[in-house]
Order: structure tokens, then C-alpha cells, then sequence
């Protein structure tokens, strides 16, 4: 398990006698932006909180840039950045307040956190408003101003578990042009998110976890080949024509190919017929 | 477009809250923490319940007593403790009190008379209620056994005063709420309570320059007083049932229309507050600091403690920016004087003093308003990652050791308790007497020794039994049910053997004594504080899944 940004080997989560993950095995290369899909209840946050520290594996070993996290997890948690569930956040402090306690609390010195902070309020349009607290700002503010604190101290690998969650098109636009410019210099971002959309534009690489097992990981063209693979094999009768998922000349869209690997919709049409 | 049979009555919509209360109470039994916490409210209960039938059958003897010798305008001094106890306690001991959110209620459809009625009705449901309803009840028993045709009178008068402090309750918790929530009309609050201090100085010349040539014995100062306070809710309510019993049945009725009176002015303004809450006002102090330019573009560095790592200094910081924007914590923290100051308003049973409690043992008061600062800090100390929320998260994501979190909060808590002690002295000095040289000593060499006894529970608990509060609100810093009772438990350990400790040395004139003893008890409880604090790692990552479900969860 080694030069990988993020490995994962036999991971599994117990509550009880539920299994939330299952022997999940991840390898997310260094420089990679990952994708890590699957529906609700998959086992996707339950994921991220053990890669990150918020939650005990019950099994499996976790390894981050090298290092073992149950017996680094300081040295890990120093060169990780973490977006989680809920954000994080202060809800009576001001941004510029908020942003300085996180990066003192990464062991940036006093100036620095300033400095950083100050750059990072203007770069995410929070600086407008320099004392309002953190509880009047709204949802969209909080998760640039969440984004804002994981990435103060320049950390290698970005955790962030729904971030795009709940955000207008403007904010959305701002949360990206910042992860773009971090893969570019070289960061690992490891994301969850339901809007696929956004993850077929911004990730490069993609796992999909259903009911704790890991069932699809690689490249968007890798897991498109699989899909039609998979299909064409299913009716080898027809030459594979019938298997054509996609029109002639188009290419799977994310969704598509999510919804192949996980299971179909259900029809809502016939039921609930008492909503107007 | 399908009829839309809105607006349910309000009995469905109170049975559905309290379903969904109990359905909450079922939910929580499924964890252990749950059961602990049923556990610990039973030993409150069974606590509570103590006083409460206590106080039901001394108050229903005395209502006997004051009735059957004829003396029934007397029940003022049954329904006065009653009436003072209903609207102090649940501002004393906010460790007892849970302020109902009813604010994610708004999105029912609820009329504003169903929501008031819900605001009114779970917002009762507190301990204060429950013991002073009981005690209205031996009131109304006593009367009863005394004189049964009285019965119906005192039973209208006593619901009349029941409801009355019921709404009073309500409004001064909903208004001081308000007042507390914006810093300008909390600044007024303090200034006030600061005049308010200072009057007390005038208190002891007053006394002396004009009790002693009245000699005022109990009864002459009832007598001056009883004129007054029949106009109040308390005489208002004896003074029906005494008319009644004297066969002026129309100055009876009178006086119930007078209570009844109190009981609409009191609406209207409880109701001022209720409706904007309904019209989903938000308490926050966002507009009034949003309009304040502020220097954009400018972010000042964080504190520097010296010698302080920085984390530690970022993490003390914000403990003392958290504190300082509550308005209903900055509030608690003046309690301690504000105690000094009831004390000293409290008649002495006691021939020697001098009038008020505490008269003949003033050197008590600093020691007495330390060891009840110590008492308020129980909010903060045995919950400490309470008012964090979802931040807790970046405790454990941050690559800073727990101890060093824990170490921080312990400093911010223990610099408070710092302040307080010099405020408490200040008071002491001010209501009473300066303090004397030995007790001063003694007392700070008392808190040297069970302040470390109380972090060192504090940070177990706060791991162990965190419960999620909001610094912002007021009755919404409550700790869970386990921490109120274990601390209770530690509370009564340390102060009874410093009480012990300081009396004993009192009595043999060696107040010096309690000084060396609590230093040395000192010394040990700082070891012990230092060995918890260095495993306490361990712990928070044993209990890190408990700590940030409860802390995180959104009801």
C-alpha cells in the first residue's frame, strides 16, 4: 500500500449488527481529483469520516500519503484538509475569527493565519461583511466559508464530504474554480457529492459504493466501458445492438452509467396518487 | 386541486407534540447513555419530589394554621416564598431549566393561539413549576381542612395566582431572552445591574439609622409591609380568600378581578413577545453587526498568551469570544452576587445578627459567593464541548492532542472562575464587609483545591455525557441529565468538606488552618487533575462517535 495518496484495505464498519462498509479497498492516486459515489445510506459519509479520523474502522487499515492513520494520526491529520458532514463550523464566531482559530489550530503562527484568512475571506466573496457571525451567514456562505478553513493550511489531500450540497450556481462556481486550482498544483481531492453532474465535469477518477461494498472504481471512461460491456454480454443475441445504451455518437452521461451500476428508479407515476 | 382540511384543532396539535416528546423520551432509552440519562432524572425526580411533598404539607399546615385561628390574610406569607420561588429559581438554576425550542414549529400550519398555547403550556413543564403547583396545593388543602366552605374561594384564588406566575414566568423569560440577545439592551441590563449593586451600600446605613429606633421585629415589619404587598400577586391572592373568609364576598370577587387584571397585563406583554416569535422573529445580533462597517480586507492576528502553545491560546480565544457573545451566560455569571444580595435582603432567624442572614457571620459571604460561582461554572465545566456543535468535528480532524483542547477550555474556565472570585469579593465587600486577610485566603485556597476536582469531573463528563446547548438562548444551556447529577454529587463532596473544613477552624479561631488543609488537598487534587488530563486521549477517541453524534444532530 504504498505511493498512494489514499489506500484503503479490507476497511469495514460495523454498528452493531449492521455493516455500514464492507471490505473496502480504495487507491486514490496522488494529484487525482476522486469522486466517491452512491445512493443514500451506501456507506459513503461513514467512508470519509473513518479516512479522516471522525470514526474508528471496526476492521482494515487505512494508509494516507504513506503513513498508517491509526498510528500517525496526527502527522495525517497535519497534511489533510476536511470538509465533513454539518461543516464544522462555529456558529458564534465571525468568518475572519473562524478561519484564524483553524489555522492556529494546523500550528500556523498568529501572522500567518491572518494573512491567509484575509486573502481567503476575499477570494471566497466573504469579506463584505467582516462581523457577522458565522450562524447569520447563509447556507451557501457556510460551505465556502467550511472549504475556506480546510484548505487554510495548504493541506495535500482535501476531504470534503457534500459540498456542493444545498449552494447556488455562484458559490458552486467559486467552490470549483478553487479545487481546480488546487489539483493543478498538485492537491488529491477525495469528494462525495449527489450532483453528478458536477462530478463528471470536475473529477477524473470515481468509486461507487452500494450497500457498504465497494462495486465500481476507475476512470469515467474505464467505468463507461464496463457499463456497456456488461450490457453488451447481457444480450449477446442481437449482436450487442440492442445493448447500444447510449444513441449512436453520445456518450454515457454519470448518471446513466450510476444508476446501471447501483439499480434503476422506481416509477413514481402510479403511486402517491393522492398528491395533486 | 385535493380539499385542504387544514387548521387541526389545538388539542390534536398539543397531543401530537406531546406524543412526539414521548416518542423522543422512548428513542433515547435505546441507547446506554439514554438509560443513564432516565437513571439520573429519576434521582432528580425522586429529589425534587421530596421537596415538593415536603413543602406541600408544610404549606398545607400552615394554610390550616393561619386559617383555622382566623388569621387568613396571613397566607401572604405562605404564597409569597411560593411566588418568589417561581420566578427565581428557573433564572438561578438554569441547570434545572429546558427552554422548549418551539421555533421549527413554525413551519405547521399553527395559528398563533395554538402556538402560544404550546409555548405557554411545554415552557411549564420545568421543575418550578411542578414543586410551587404542589405547594398551591397543600395551600388549597390546608384551607380546605380548615374551613370547607372556603374552599371554592381559595381554589379560584390559588388557580388565579397559579396562572398569573405561570404567564410571569413565561414573560420575563421571553423578554429577558430579548434584552440579552442584542448587545446595547444588554449593556443597559449590566449598567442597571451595576446601579443596582451599588444601591446596596446604602442598605446597612438605613438599617442602622432607622431599624434600631423601630425596632422592627417580625411582625411590625409585616405590618408595614402588609399594605404594600396586598397590592402584589402574592397579598392579592390572600387578601381574596381572607375577604371571602371574613363574608365580604364582594370585595373577594373584586380582588380575584384584580389578579385577573395582573394576569392580562401580563399576557399582553408576554404576548408582544410571542407574536413576533410566530412572525419568526430571529434573535440574532447579525443586523445590528452587520451595519457596522468593520474594516473589510483586514483580518487581526489571534491572541498571544505568553507561553501558551498556539493552539491552546486560538482554542482559550474562542472560549472567550463564545462566553462573551451569550448574553444568557454573561448573565448567569452575576449570579453569584446577585445570591449576596437576597441573602442580604433575607430576614436572620438568628438573635445575634444583625438583621439580615448572614448579619452575624458576614465574613462568610465571599466564601458562601465563591463556592456558588463554582456552582454556576457546572454549565460550562462539566459540558465543555456543549456549545460547539458540529465544530466539535474539528477537534478531531485538527492535529492537536484532545488534552491540549481540554487543557484550553480548563484555562478559559478557570480565568472566568478567576473573575468571578475578584467580582464575588468586590460584592462581599460592597453588601457587607470586606472580607478579612484569613478568609480570603482560605477561601481562594478552598477554590484551589475544588477547582481542579471539578475539571478533572468536568472533562470526564464532557466526553462522556455531552449534551448539545445554545449559548445564545436563555434556558438553553442545560447539561444533560447525568452531568446535573454527578456534578450535583461533586458539588455536595467538595463544598461540605470545605464548609467542614472552614467552619471547624472558624470555631477554634485558626482560620489558617482551612488554609493549609485545602492547600494540601490542593496538591493532590492538581496530580490527579494532571494524570486524567494526560489519558484523557484516549478516552475522547474511545467516546468520538457518541461525542460528535449527539453534538452534530440537528433536533
Amino acid at each position: 500500500m504504498t505511493s498512494a495518496a489514499i489506500a484503503t484495505q479490507g476497511l469495514t464498519r460495523r454498528f452493531g449488527a449492521l455493516t455500514a462498509v464492507e471490505d473496502v479497498n480504495l487507491r486514490v492516486a496522488p494529484g487525482q481529483f476522486f469522486g466517491f459515489l452512491g445512493p443514500n445510506g451506501a456507506g459513503k459519509s461513514t467512508t470519509i469520516k473513518m479516512l479522516t479520523g471522525l470514526l474508528a474502522p471496526t476492521a482494515g487499515r487505512i494508509e494516507i500519503l504513506g503513513l498508517d492513520l491509526a498510528a500517525n494520526s496526527i502527522e495525517v491529520k497535519r497534511q489533510i484538509g476536511v470538509v465533513p458532514e454539518g461543516m464544522a463550523l462555529f456558529g458564534r464566531l465571525t468568518g475572519a475569527e473562524y478561519l484564524n482559530f483553524v489555522g492556529r489550530m494546523y500550528g500556523l503562527d498568529r501572522e500567518t493565519a491572518a494573512k491567509r484568512a484575509a486573502e481567503l475571506l476575499d477570494f471566497m466573496q466573504l469579506a463584505d461583511q467582516p462581523k457577522k457571525l458565522v450562524t447569520d451567514y447563509s447556507h451557501g456562505m457556510q460551505k465556502k466559508l467550511a472549504l475556506a478553513a480546510a484548505v487554510i493550511h495548504g493541506p495535500k489531500i482535501l476531504f470534503l464530504d457534500e459540498p456542493f450540497e444545498g449552494v447556488d450556481a455562484i458559490a458552486s462556481g467559486t467552490l470549483k474554480a478553487m479545487l481546480q486550482s488546487m489539483i493543478s498544483r498538485g492537491a488529491t481531492i477525495f469528494l462525495t457529492s449527489h450532483v453528478l453532474e458536477i462530478v463528471e465535469r470536475l473529477c477524473s477518477h470515481l468509486a461507487i459504493i452500494h450497500r457498504g461494498r465497494l462495486v465500481a472504481q476507475g476512470s469515467l471512461e474505464e467505468l463507461r466501458a464496463g457499463v456497456e460491456a456488461q450490457a453488451a454480454a447481457a444480450l449477446p443475441s442481437d449482436g450487442g445492438q440492442a445493448a447500444a445504451v447510449a444513441a449512436p455518437g453520445e456518450k454515457l452521461t454519470l448518471e446513466e452509467i450510476f444508476l446501471r451500476i447501483v439499480g434503476g428508479a422506481r416509477p413514481a407515476d402510479q403511486e402517491l396518487s393522492w398528491l395533486s | 386541486m385535493a380539499e385542504l382540511t387544514f387548521a387541526p384543532g389545538v388539542r390534536e396539535q398539543l397531543a401530537a407534540i406531546g406524543r412526539v416528546r414521548w416518542q423522543l423520551f422512548v428513542n433515547s432509552l435505546r441507547t446506554l447513555r439514554g438509560r443513564l440519562e432516565l437513571v439520573s432524572h429519576i434521582f432528580i425526580t425522586l429529589g425534587f419530589a421530596a421537596g415538593g411533598i415536603g413543602g406541600l404539607v408544610a404549606s398545607g399546615a400552615g394554610a390550616y394554621y393561619v386559617v383555622s385561628s382566623g388569621k387568613t390574610e396571613w397566607l401572604a406569607v405562605i404564597l409569597w416564598p411560593i411566588f418568589l420561588f417561581w420566578q427565581l429559581f428557573p433564572v438561578v438554576a438554569t441547570a434545572f431549566t429546558e427552554n422548549f425550542d418551539t421555533s421549527n414549529l413554525l413551519r405547521f400550519p399553527l395559528s398563533y393561539s395554538s402556538f402560544a398555547l404550546i409555548r405557554i403550556v411545554y415552557g411549564s413543564l420545568e421543575p418550578a413549576t411542578m414543586l410551587s403547583s404542589l405547594w398551591l396545593l397543600g395551600v388549597a388543602v390546608g384551607v380546605a381542612m380548615a374551613s370547607p366552605s372556603l374552599f371554592p374561594w381559595a381554589a379560584l384564588a390559588l388557580l388565579l395566582f397559579a396562572a398569573v406566575n405561570i404567564l410571569l414566568a413565561r414573560m420575563v423569560f421571553s423578554w429577558v431572552e430579548r434584552w440579552l440577545a442584542q448587545r446595547r439592551t444588554r449593556e443597559i441590563l449590566g449598567v442597571l445591574f451595576l446601579l443596582f449593586i451599588i444601591s446596596f451600600q446604602l442598605i446597612g446605613p438605613l438599617m442602622s439609622r432607622y431599624g434600631r429606633s423601630a425596632h422592627p421585629d417580625l411582625r411590625q415589619f409585616a405590618e408595614r409591609v402588609l399594605p404594600i404587598q396586598r397590592l402584589l400577586p402574592p397579598g392579592t391572592a390572600a387578601s381574596a380568600v381572607a375577604s371571602a373568609a371574613g363574608g365580604d364576598y364582594a370585595i373577594a370577587a373584586g380582588t380575584l378581578a384584580i389578579l385577573g387584571i395582573y394576569g392580562a397585563a401580563i399576557f399582553c406583554f408576554l404576548h408582544l413577545r410571542l407574536r413576533a416569535q410566530f412572525h419568526g422573529e430571529n434573535l440574532s445580533e447579525a443586523p445590528a453587526l452587520a451595519e457596522s462597517s468593520g474594516e473589510r480586507g483586514i483580518v487581526r492576528a489571534g491572541w498571544s498568551l505568553p507561553g501558551i502553545p498556539g493552539s491552546v491560546a486560538a482554542i482559550f480565544e474562542k472560549e472567550i469570544r463564545y462566553l462573551s457573545r451569550s448574553g444568557p451566560m454573561l448573565f448567569t455569571l452575576i449570579m453569584p452576587v446577585f445570591i449576596l444580595f437576597i441573602f442580604r435582603l433575607t430576614p436572620s432567624t438568628s438573635h445575634r445578627s444583625s438583621g439580615s442572614f448572614l448579619g452575624g457571620s458576614s465574613d462568610m459571604a465571599f466564601p458562601i459567593g465563591a463556592a456558588y460561582s463554582l456552582l454556576i461554572l457546572t454549565n460550562m465545566v462539566y459540558n465543555n464541548f456543549g456549545p460547539e456543535g458540529a465544530g466539535v468535528q474539528v477537534y478531531f480532524t485538527a492535529p492537536v492532542p484532545i488534552r491540549s483542547v481540554m487543557l484550553a477550555k480548563n484555562l478559559a474556565h478557570s480565568t472566568i472562575l478567576a473573575l468571578e472570585m475578584v467580582l464575588v469579593w468586590i460584592g462581599a465587600s460592597l453588601i457587607y464587609k470586606p472580607p478579612a486577610l484569613a478568609t480570603t485566603l482560605a477561601t481562594l485556597s478552598g477554590i484551589l483545591f475544588a477547582l481542579p476536582v471539578n475539571l478533572t469531573v468536568g472533562n470526564l463528563l464532557s466526553i462522556s455525557s455531552p449534551k448539545k446547548i445554545d449559548y445564545g438562548t436563555f434556558g438553553r444551556q442545560r447539561a444533560s441529565n447525568t452531568t446535573v447529577f454527578a456534578s450535583f454529587g461533586v458539588q455536595i463532596v467538595v463544598v461540605g468538606l470545605a464548609a467542614i473544613t472552614l467552619m471547624a477552624a472558624r470555631s477554634f479561631d485558626r482560620i489558617w488552618l482551612a488554609t493549609v488543609v485545602f492547600l494540601i488537598f490542593a496538591v493532590v487534587a492538581w496530580i490527579v487533575y494532571a494524570t486524567v488530563l494526560k489519558g484523557i486521549d484516549h478516552m475522547a477517541f474511545g467516546h468520538r462517535e457518541e461525542l460528535i453524534a449527539e453534538l452534530t444532530r440537528t433536533s
